[in-house]
């Protein structure tokens, strides 16, 4: 009964259609735009981060080494081999992968909180598993970068989707904020000069860097 | 005033200010996020995306220092007579420099040969999706215009600001006690769906 009541309330008013779909929006999003805001401050203050980290830019660190035991397919496409390789280490996941000139294999497995090196030697058959050490201003790069529909695994599709209903959440946020703002007569002075400052400042830089 | 009516319009101004920051991000993450449409659209066209605009002869040893980098690219810059506020300057190899230039609407690169005694000025060709791309990645303090700046203030300003709305969005929604349940439940649905992308991903 009362849900009926809310639905028959917006179902009559266009106004509270937008307001609550401007709220909800953001409650469920809100987590993304968070780790798009903390992302974005720090890459503008990169240079401060890498200065306050010794020894510049982190290195890849071993984490183990092993001889791998599987069979891998004659003649198979690197693809299928770095997939078997990483699910054989229990790392299957979003990666990249190479042959390096001397024959090894070299998986980048683009893990969000630990990302990880596997160069596979087939002379020696040996595997050699490497981490980049924890920091956090590139843990939330790595975050602020995730994104496309290419990588092959569901996980990382339905997060692409999640970055496509960010955009459409960014978008919707401003023409509703647009419309609610209009919609209250009192503030459309002040709101008028805010539009007007901030138009006006992003022309000038528009036109000058 | 009542802090829940400061609240809101707090939340409102801001907003309404940094409109044209928001939006833009906003736009221009589509061609971020999907990057081989606009590639392959591009690609159809068949055209270069880099002219070449003069070609110089110059001679000078390349600084060892990273740190001489960006003086040695300003040089370069004036070798060529290619005005510049906002520059990077990058060693591409052991005997090449390269310097790009650029502004919301044009991209020029600098490449420096050291082992020919030659530096050529391209100029790239205009793309609405890198003008979107190159607007959203601008940032940082390492130019020392100040307009360059102010632009990196107020990308700060816009990431002070995402935190403010959601913090005061979350007082206002408080504050209506009828859509608490959907709200949690938003809330919810959306912290649990993040933090298993950070652990699965």
């Amino acid at each position: 009964m009362r849900l009926s009541c809310g639905i028959d309330q917006l179902m009559a008013s266009p106004s509270l259609v937008i307001r609550r779909t401007h709220m909800y929006l953001a409650l469920f999003l809100f987590p993304w735009m968070l780790m798009y805001a903390l992302s974005t401050a720090a890459m503008n203050h990169r240079a401060m981060f890498a200065s306050a980290a010794p020894g510049g830019a982190p290195q890849f660190e071993r984490e183990r080494q092993l001889v791998y035991d599987g069979v891998l397919p004659e003649g198979a496409e690197l693809r299928v081999v770095s997939q078997q390789i990483l699910a054989s280490l229990d790392l299957d996941g979003a990666h990249n992968v190479t042959r390096r000139k001397d024959g090894a294999i070299v998986i980048n497995r683009n893990d969000l909180l630990t990302p990880r090196r596997v160069i596979y030697s087939p002379v020696d058959r040996t595997l050699v598993v490497e981490k980049l050490p924890h920091r956090t201003n590139m843990l939330l790069e790595r975050f602020h970068r995730r994104r496309g529909y290419a990588t092959g695994y569901a996980l990382d599709t339905v997060w692409a989707v999640t970055v496509d209903a960010v955009i459409v959440g960014m978008v919707f946020w401003v023409l509703s904020g647009l419309w609610m703002w209009w919609e209250m007569k009192v503030t459309r002075p002040l709101g008028a000069l805010a539009i007007a400052s901030g138009v006006g400042l992003f022309a000038l830089f528009l036109s000058t860097i | 005033m009542t802090f829940s009516h400061l609240n809101r319009r707090v939340h409102l101004y801001l907003g309404l200010a940094l409109l044209p920051w928001f939006f833009m991000y906003g736009i221009s993450s589509v061609p971020f996020a999907h990057t081989p449409f606009f590639e392959r659209r591009d690609a159809a066209k068949g055209l270069p995306m880099w002219t070449l605009r003069s070609e110089h002869s110059v001679e000078a040893p390349i600084p060892e220092d990273p740190a001489a980098l960006r003086g040695f690219g300003r040089t370069l810059l004036q070798q060529a007579s290619v005005e510049a506020s906002t520059f990077g300057v990058y060693r591409q190899t052991p005997t090449q420099v390269n310097v790009y230039v650029y502004s919301f609407w044009n991209s020029t690169q600098l490449k420096y040969f050291a082992d020919q005694k030659r530096l050529t000025v391209e100029d790239r060709r205009f793309r609405w999706d890198q003008f979107l791309t190159g607007m959203h990645g601008r940032g940082g303090f390492e130019q020392e215009g100040l307009l360059d700046r102010s632009w990196s203030v107020i990308v700060d300003l816009v990431c002070l600001a995402i935190a403010l709305w959601i913090a005061s969005g979350l007082y206002m929604w408080w504050g209506l006690p009828a859509t608490r349940r959907w709200g949690w439940l938003a809330i919810g649905a959306g912290a649990l769906s993040f933090v298993l992308f950070t652990l699965r991903l």
